[in-house]
C-alpha cells in the first residue's frame, strides 16, 4: 500500500532528512513541531505542519496523544518517528498502528524487545549471534552476580536491563569492589529508569565500537549494509563515525553479516536496525540493538550507494527490497563528524543565533543540516547540528576531504565543536585508525590539560 | 470575520508587486484606525482547510494576475495573534462550537462569559476536552468555523 502522507515525528537535522526522501518519492509531508521550531527549515519546507505544544519535549515531541491528533487531522497515513524521542518507544508504536496508520520502524513487539537489553541479549543467544560473556539473564542476588564474575573473571560490568546507550553501568574491577557497584547501579538504574533490574558483563577494557546496519521487508528477505566503526565517543556520545571500520576487512564483514542476517530473519525483524558491537582481539561481542534509523546513517549511505529513509519508506509500504545481500557492494570510505552547538572544550552548550552559515561542498561532501544564517538553535533540545559527512575512494582520500571540508566549514555566531574535529583529523592515531572508545575522551583531557 | 478591506485593491495590488519586485518577504502598514500585513508565505499552510477557509489560514488570495501567491489575513483590526484578549488552544484536534451538532453554541459574539466557563470544544483522540474562557468578559470575535482543525496555540476567538 504506497505511503500517501507522512507525518515526521521528530525535528532538527532528521526531520528534515526524512522530509527530503519523501518529497523525492512524491510522499506528502507534514512537519510537527514545538512553539520554538515553528520556523525550523523543515517546517518551511513541509506540505503542512501542526505545532504541537510548547517548547519542552515532553509536552511536544513525547506528547503521543498530540502527534497522533496531528495524524488525525491531516490525514496522514503513517508517521515516521526519525531518532531519539518516541522512535523506540514501544507503546507509541503500538498505539500509531491502532490508528490504523503505518509505522515506519519494526514492530512494537520487537521495539519492546530490544528495549530491554536483557531480553535484547537473550534473544541474540538464543539466535546464535556472539555476545560479551556476562550473566544469562537478571540478577536476582548480590551472591549470584558474586559468582558470574568470578566465572567470566574481573573487571566486571554491572548494567541496567532498562538502560542503553552507556547509561545505567558501574564497573566493578575487582571482587572487593562489586558490592559497591551492585548496590550503585541498581539504586541508579531504579532512580534512572523505574527500574533496578541489573545484569553483568565482563568489561572489555579496550575494545572498539562497531556496529552493523540491517534492513528487513516484510518478505522474509533481510540484508545488511555493512559495518561502522562509532569508537570516537565522549561520554557514550558518538562525535565522528567511520564506515568501514579501520580495523575490519571485507570477510570479517561477510562473516558477521552473515550470522546477523540469519538471526533476524528467523526472528521475523521488518525495517531498518543496528546491532552494536564490542570488538576486541578480533572478536565481535553483541551489546545492544538499536531497532531505529540512527544518526550516523549517511556513512553507510555514501559507501553503499544508498537511500536507507527511502528504503524505511518502501518496506513500510510493503514493498519487497527487491535485491539481495550479492547486490549489495561497499564502495570506498565515509566518515562522519557530528557538529553540536557546544564549546568545542567545555563542551557548554551554546545555543543562540546562528550568523553566518556557510556549508563546505564539494565531490564526496555532504552536509545533513538544518541550519541557515539567522537560525536560532533552542537550549531545548539536544545540540546536534550538523553531520559533516566525507566521502572518498580510501580511507586517506576521505581523511583528506574531511580536513579540507572542516576547514571550509563556517557556523558563526554560536559555538560549536568544529574546532575540536579539525583537531581530531589531525592526529596521527586518529589518522592510522587506531582508537579504541577510550581514545576521544583521553584525546579531550589531553587537549584540556594543555 | 467581519467586513471587507479599508484599503483599496489597487493598493493591496500595488504592495503585492513590491513584495515580488524586492527581497522582502513581508510588509505591513499601520496608520490609526487599521493595519494591514501582506507575507510571502513559504508552501505550509498551517492546517487542511475546512471546507470554509477558516480566516486565520494562510490562503493565496485573489491578488493581480502574476504575483506571488500572498496571503492576507482579516484587515484592520489589531492583529488577532497579538491581541491581549486571544484565547488560543492548549491542544491539537478539532474544535467545536456547541455540545453537539443542532444545538446553541456554547457562547456568541458580543456574549459575556464568567472566568472558567465552557466556551468551546476540542476533540483529541475521541475525548473531548472543554476550553474554558481563562478570564470573564465578552467575546468579541470568534476565529474558527465550528468542526476546524486547530493546532497547539491556534487563535480560537477573543475575550475582551
Amino acid at each position: 500500500m504506497p505511503l500517501r502522507k507522512v507525518l515526521i515525528a521528530n525535528r532538527g537535522e532528521i526531520a528534515l532528512r526524512i522530509h527530503r526522501a519523501c518529497q523525492e518519492m512524491g510522499i506528502a509531508t507534514v512537519a510537527v513541531h514545538s512553539t520554538v521550531d515553528a520556523t525550523a527549515m523543515h517546517v518551511r519546507l513541509a506540505d503542512e505542519s501542526v505545532c504541537i505544544g510548547p517548547p519542552p519535549a515532553r509536552d511536544s515531541y513525547l506528547n503521543m496523544a498530540a502527534i497522533l491528533s496531528a495524524a488525525a487531522i491531516t490525514g496522514a497515513d503513517a508517521i515516521h518517528p526519525g531518532y531519539g524521542f518516541l522512535s523506540e518507544n514501544a507503546d507509541f508504536a503500538e498505539m500509531v498502528e491502532a490508528h490504523q496508520l503505518t509505522f515506519i520502524g519494526p514492530t512494537p513487539g520487537h521495539i519492546r524487545m530490544m528495549g530491554d537489553k536483557i531480553a535484547a541479549k537473550d534473544a541474540m543467544r538464543r539466535l546464535g549471534v556472539p555476545l560479551v560473556p556476562g550473566s544469562l539473564g537478571a540478577l536476582a542476588t548480590f551472591e549470584e552476580a558474586r559468582i558470574v564474575a568470578a566465572e567470566v573473571m574481573y573487571p566486571v560490568l554491572i548494567k541496567a536491563a532498562a538502560g542503553g546507550g552507556g547509561r545505567g553501568m558501574k564497573v566493578a574491577r575487582a571482587e572487593s569492589k562489586l558490592e559497591d557497584a551492585w548496590r550503585l547501579a541498581r539504586a541508579e538504574a531504579k532512580a534512572a529508569f523505574g527500574n533496578d533490574e541489573v545484569y553483568l558483563e565482563k568489561y572489555l577494557d579496550r575494545p572498539r565500537h562497531i556496529e552493523l546496519q540491517v534492513l528487513a521487508d516484510t518478505h522474509g528477505n533481510v540484508v545488511h549494509f555493512g559495518e561502522r566503526d562509532c569508537s570516537l565517543q565522549r561520554r557514550h556520545q558518538k562525535l565522528v563515525e567511520e564506515a568501514g571500520s579501520p580495523v575490519l576487512g571485507p570477510a570479517d564483514r561477510d562473516a558477521l553479516g552473515a550470522q546477523v542476517t540469519r538471526a533476524l530473519r528467523e526472528l521475523g525483524y521488518r525495517n531498518a536496525g543496528t546491532l552494536e558491537f564490542l570488538w576486541q582481539d578480533g572478536q565481535f561481542a553483541f551489546i545492544e540493538m538499536n531497532t531505529r534509523l540512527q544518526v550516523e546513517h549517511p556513512v553507510t549511505e555514501m559507501v553503499c550507494g544508498i537511500d536507507l529513509v527511502k528504503e524505511q519508506l518502501r518496506v513500510a509500504a510493503g514493498e519487497p527490497l527487491g535485491y539481495d545481500q550479492s547486490d549489495i557492494r561497499f564502495h570506498g570510505h565515509a566518515i562522519e563528524c557530528r557538529i553540536t552547538a557546544e564549546d568545542p572544550e567545555s563542551f557548554a552548550p551554546s545555543p543562540g543565533r546562528v550568523g553566518t552559515y556557510h556549508a563546505p561542498g564539494g565531490l564526496g561532501v555532504r552536509v545533513d543540516s538544518a541550519l541557515y544564517s539567522g537560525y536560532v538553535v533552542p537550549p531545548h533540545y539536544d545540540s546536534l547540528i550538523a553531520k559533516l559527512v566525507v566521502h572518498g575512494g580510501t580511507r586517506a582520500e576521505a581523511i583528506a576531504r574531511l580536513r579540507r571540508s572542516l576547514a571550509e566549514m563556517v557556523v558563526d555566531g554560536i559555538a560549536t565543536t568544529l574546532p575540536l574535529h579539525r583537531a581530531i583529523v589531525e592526529d596521527a592515531e586518529f589518522q592510522a585508525g587506531d582508537y579504541t572508545i577510550h581514545w576521544l575522551e583521553r584525546f579531550v583531557a589531553g587537549r584540556q590539560g594543555g | 470575520m467581519s467586513g471587507g478591506l479599508l484599503f483599496d485593491p489597487a493598493t493591496i495590488r500595488a504592495l503585492a508587486e513590491i513584495l515580488r519586485d524586492t527581497e522582502l518577504t513581508e510588509i505591513e502598514l499601520v496608520d490609526k484606525e487599521s493595519r494591514i500585513r501582506l507575507a510571502r508565505q513559504l508552501p505550509a499552510p498551517v492546517i487542511a482547510p475546512a471546507a470554509a477557509l477558516p480566516p486565520m489560514a494562510w490562503a493565496p488570495a485573489p491578488a493581480a494576475p502574476g504575483a506571488a501567491p500572498i496571503g492576507v489575513p482579516p484587515a484592520a483590526q489589531v492583529p488577532d495573534d497579538e491581541h491581549p484578549g486571544l484565547v488560543t488552544s492548549p491542544m491539537v484536534g478539532v474544535a467545536y462550537l456547541s455540545p453537539e451538532p443542532g444545538q446553541a453554541a456554547y457562547v456568541s459574539l458580543g456574549a459575556r462569559v464568567e472566568q472558567g466557563q465552557t466556551v468551546l470544544l476540542i476533540e483529541a483522540m475521541k475525548t473531548f476536552n472543554q476550553i474554558k474562557a481563562p478570564r470573564a468578559g465578552t467575546v468579541t470575535r470568534i476565529l474558527i468555523e465550528s468542526g476546524a482543525p486547530v493546532e497547539y496555540g491556534a487563535p480560537l476567538l477573543i475575550i475582551e
